[in-house]
């Protein structure tokens, strides 16, 4: 069985989940260069990729399941199962403009930057507001300080990079945390083994939760 | 504006050699099946007129079609699917033929598809319809029928999913939520979006249809999921879905298929167009469907006819993946003439060879250097070149 992994920050995550259900992962904390790696007793193979790689491999199914982002997924769209929200990864997509602007008034067409184009498209069209949406691949923050856009559609986490280059949130998109996601053909041809390892994964999510309650209260 | 002569369309290919023979094979393979039991060809074109398509938008959405227009201004698309052209033809030309009536098809279908996802937009697909008849009996017929096609391309490494829609309808119509929530609900079942559906349906709790929905994604697997479906929700009908599905699934069983079958109620695509079971196949080591069919009751009515029909269509494409041996078509012979007037003596002997079954070709160049050099080339093994004698170049005495 394959799980692809985003790499970075969910495969950290994704790693510490799955030594806490007991599958050996020490490959892959060693990995060198190497991109597909063991885990357990070898009947899982992890395959690090880039986030937006991670569900084309799983849509082909080349790999059986994968551990992407939430907002990966909104952007790339595709047809698979997306069985768990795991929990982590936990930030937002959030709608913000400079400083003390206005957004919504005034009837001129506005000009949205982001890196989630798609993510930016739908938002508005729901809204029924006809936007111009531009594609930034770096810091989008920059794009209406320059005056290009009216405002950005983008990942926040704590809100810091906004507030020190002048921005300011003006509501929230959407929440978005890790997934797992399953092809749609593996889900039925390996049935036993996927669902097994979901009911694991599962228990400890539901566990893990329960646990972040309790603390909470 | 780059000038792009020299490549095909996104989406499209070219097949060569091999890979047409994968294909013919793979089609002839299900046309014996289909043809053997009184099903019969049909050939669609492949422009139709946009109407017949136009009631379909539910579930075959427009954008997705390649649109164009005829030399009267009206709009024609290139055919997307096989089925709505066979139940045109089925409520016109048809109409006056005895019920049941036993269609299959094999042409190729179009769909945009969006770019740079390894997706094809052309799609040969190959597939049955059976219209009219009783409703269990042709669900069994068509469905056993769906399995005997997986198991002539790829022998036992397949996967058969089978549901039955009107459980989710049952439910799904007794939980009264707007329709655009209802979509919604229906979305996430699909993809098994736990999640989602959790949060969804959080409000409407208390009533058994949300409690009945939420588990729906995960109600799949062996005969114990109709017993599990059963106590979840048999209300509205939902319990004689059940019950229907029950029997096609246990006739399945019957014909040994039993390790082959998956029930999965959480099948709730096109729910709009599916009136009763739907079923999905699967190969090993192919991440997606190749097999999709189902019960859709009322496709005629919307070109005038009332009668039920099953049918399902499989990619061709992805299941030529799975024929692994390839006649060898490449010339064993070539044939040369050592001057025009031996070429009726060479073409006779090419005859004979080619009557023997032997794969032989007349040379058309003109000397002895230059068709020894091409048979060197091309890798083919004899020349058979005809003068007053007929004398034999064999490649391997090199």
């Amino acid at each position: 069985m394959r799980l692809a992994l985003t790499k970075g920050r969910l495969e950290k995550n994704t790693v510490e989940m799955l030594e806490q259900l007991g599958y050996d992962c020490s490959q892959v904390k060693n990995k060198g260069r190497r991109l597909i790696l063991p885990i357990g007793d070898g009947s899982i193979e992890v395959v690090l990729a880039k986030a937006a790689d991670v569900v084309t491999y799983v849509e082909n199914g080349v790999c059986d399941m994968g551990v992407v982002g939430k907002d990966t997924i909104m952007e790339k769209e595709g047809t698979f199962y997306e069985v768990t929200d795991l929990g982590f990864g936990k930030c937002r997509f959030a709608l913000a403009a400079k400083k003390g602007t206005d957004f919504y008034k005034g009837y001129q067409t506005r000009t949205i930057a982001s890196k989630y184009v798609n993510v930016a498209h739908s938002y508005f069209q729901e809204k029924n507001m006809d936007v111009n949406v531009v594609k930034i691949e770096g810091s989008v923050e920059l794009a209406p300080i320059l005056g290009l856009a009216d405002a950005i559609v983008d990942i926040v986490e704590t809100g810091s990079t906004l507030k020190e280059n002048g921005l300011e949130i003006i509501e929230d998109v959407c929440q978005v945390s890790a997934r797992l996601i399953v092809n749609i053909a593996s889900m039925k041809l390996r049935k036993q083994e996927i669902e097994a390892f979901l009911d694991r994964i599962e228990e400890f999510v539901e566990k893990k939760k329960q646990e972040e309650e309790k603390n909470g209260i | 504006m780059r000038f792009r002569d020299k490549i095909t369309p996104e989406g499209t290919k070219d097949l060569l050699f091999e890979e047409c023979d994968r294909r013919s094979q793979a089609t002839q393979k299900l046309k014996n099946l289909f043809t053997m039991q009184g099903y019969r060809r049909i050939m669609t074109p492949a422009l139709e007129y946009y109407d017949v398509f136009a009631r379909a938008a539910n579930y075959l959405p427009l954008d997705l079609m390649y649109k164009l227009t005829d030399d009267k201004g009206r709009l024609l698309v290139l055919c997307p699917d096989c089925t709505i052209p066979a139940a045109r033809l089925t409520a016109t030309r048809l109409k006056d033929e005895p019920r049941p009536l036993r269609l299959y098809y094999n042409h190729n279908i179009y769909r945009m598809e969006p770019q740079l996802k390894g997706k094809s937009v052309e799609v040969n697909q190959v597939g049955v319809e059976l219209i009219g008849g009783e409703t269990l009996r042709s669900d069994m017929e068509v469905v056993q029928l769906g399995a005997d096609c997986m198991e002539a391309i790829a022998g036992d490494k397949y996967r058969l999913e089978l549901c039955h829609i009107g459980y989710f309808k049952a439910i799904i119509e007794s939980l009264e939520v707007e329709e655009e929530i209802k979509e919604k609900i229906r979305s996430y079942i699909e993809q098994k979006n736990y999640a989602a559906l959790t949060s969804i349906l959080e409000p409407y709790k208390e009533y058994r249809a949300a409690r009945a929905l939420l588990k729906l994604p995960r109600l799949f697997g062996g005969a114990e999921v109709i017993n599990k479906a059963y106590r979840l929700f048999d209300e509205n009908g939902a319990g004689e879905s059940l019950d229907y599905l029950k029997k096609v699934y246990e006739y399945l069983q019957s014909l040994g298929l039993g390790d082959k079958v998956i029930l999965d109620l959480g099948l709730v695509n096109l729910a709009d167009y599916y009136t009763g079971i739907i079923f999905r196949g699967y190969f090993t080591g192919i991440g997606e469907q190749v097999l999709s069919g189902g019960r859709y009751d009322n496709l005629l009515g919307d070109f005038g006819e009332d009668s039920p029909s099953v049918g399902f269509g499989i990619n061709v494409d992805l299941a030529s993946r799975k024929i692994k041996e390839v006649s060898s078509d490449k010339t064993q012979i070539l044939v040369f003439a050592e001057t025009t007037d031996y070429s009726a003596k060479a073409s006779a002997h090419r005859k004979e060879l080619n009557r023997q079954g032997i794969i032989a070709s007349n040379s058309v160049l003109g000397t002895k250097e230059e068709v020894i050099a091409y048979a060197k080339a091309a890798g083919i093994p004899q020349i058979h070149m005809v003068g007053e004698e007929i004398s034999i170049w064999r490649a391997e005495e090199i």
